[in-house]
């Protein structure tokens, strides 16, 4: 793991050359374990009991977990996007997670913490647009028209706070740790380090994602309100 | 996984930390993409199922808490309706009872009338017997004196009896008399 994002090899779309990433690899490999997992639900969901136990009892505990969340933040109404937030919250949750056996955070990458963040602006526009229809964008032009800059700033501000939050949080762990392991001697690459990777990936991590993930709702619920 | 990624990253330009370009838009387009597939296939393979299921059991379990608590109130009415019924059952025995004493006094009043009058008429009936039987033995006994005085008379005439034989002779009689009148 180092501190850039490798290229791995390279594509042509429209004469321009373009790189698929270490990002969009690691990516596809939590993805890949998010839908083998989702599969296996899948499949064993006919055989859930009334009484859950063991694997059944865990993805109750979390996808039940996750709707009343998603229902306290954003009522019963506006709840109907929960998938979209419950693919954020487990994919930056693993990604944080992952990156404990070296695997370089996805969300290392402002590509991707961007990509999730215009998300919320979108949903943030839709909804404030579906729910609250024309007084929705007067709030742009409010107190005056001559704020509707500033407004639309503060707007757009939103998603790119939200983006640069998360990135910043997970390279500064990446950069962290990947001086220690360049700086220091191999004798004491052993042991330590996971104190760090438990600190920076599962702490922050889990910190991290729970933030982007609650401002993203705020941020939707208000609009919508 | 990380070997084969710096493997290949020896082969390609230098990568970078940031950076705000076309690979920048590119990376990030992929990545929606990748978010919007991984969105769909988790909401379809996972999320809506499992909430889906969720709300079957809870709507089961609602149903048989509904139908439970219907039960507990229909077995309560139930429990009321034979209290009632009991309590009826109490009073008509009570009535019951209330009307076998009421006949049972009303039957022993009439048979201690009867058995009252019946034993009037059975100590009439005796005093009647007994009134008879003197008026039997006081003719008997005239006519036992009668015949005892024609015996005395008898003898008298023919026996020259002095005082103390005519005495023995009384007394023997009046045995023989009291002995009759002992074996009837």
């Amino acid at each position: 793991m180092g501190l850039e994002i490798d290229n791995l090899w390279s594509i042509e779309i429209a004469g321009q050359e373009f790189w698929i990433t270490e990002t969009i690899v690691n990516t596809w490999f939590i993805m890949l374990l998010l839908i083998v997992v989702a599969i296996i639900t899948r499949i064993k969901l006919r055989k859930f009991k009334r009484v859950p136990t063991g694997f059944q009892n865990a993805i109750e505990a979390v996808v039940e977990i996750f709707d009343n969340f998603v229902k306290n933040t954003l009522g019963e109404k506006l709840s109907y996007v929960a998938p979209w937030f419950f693919m954020v919250f487990m994919f930056l949750l693993w990604s944080a997670l992952l990156s404990v056996f070296g695997l370089r955070a996805p969300t290392a990458d402002w590509a991707t913490t961007f990509a999730f963040a215009f998300v919320s602006l979108i949903l943030m526009f839709y909804m404030g647009v579906k729910h609250q229809k024309g007084n929705y964008l007067k709030t742009f032009f409010e107190p005056h028209f001559i704020f509707f800059p500033m407004n639309l700033i503060g707007e757009l501000a939103k998603p790119v706070s939200l983006s640069f939050r998360l990135f910043g949080n997970m390279l500064s762990g990446t950069i962290i740790l990947t001086l220690y392991y360049a700086l220091t001697p191999v004798f004491i690459q052993f042991g330590i380090p996971s104190l760090l990777h438990a600190f920076f990936d599962v702490i922050i991590g889990a910190l991290q994602t729970y933030i982007f993930v609650i401002l993203s709702l705020m941020y939707v619920k208000t609009a919508a309100d | 996984m990380h070997s084969m990624v710096s493997l290949l990253a020896q082969t390609a330009p230098e990568g970078r930390v940031f950076g705000l370009d076309l690979q920048t838009f590119f990376s990030g387009s992929l990545q929606l993409l990748n978010g919007i597939i991984l969105a769909v296939a988790l909401s379809w393979l996972l999320y809506k199922p499992v909430k889906e299921f969720l709300r079957k059991r809870a709507d089961r379990i609602q149903d048989e808490i509904d139908q439970a608590e219907a039960t507990m109130t229909k077995g309560n009415e139930l429990i009321a309706e034979y209290d009632k019924k009991i309590q009826a059952i109490d009073q008509e025995r009570i009535e019951i009872l209330e009307a076998a004493r009421l006949t049972a006094e009303d039957e022993a009043k009439v048979i201690l009338a009867e058995a009252q009058k019946e034993a009037q008429e059975i100590k009439k009936r005796s005093l009647e017997n007994v009134s008879k039987e003197q008026v039997r033995f006081q003719e008997e006994s005239r006519l036992y004196i009668i015949e005892l005085a024609s015996i005395m008379a008898e003898k008298y005439l023919t026996q020259n009896i002095d005082d103390e034989s005519q005495n023995k002779l009384f007394e023997e009689t009046l045995a023989k008399l009291e002995e009759t009148q002992w074996l009837n």
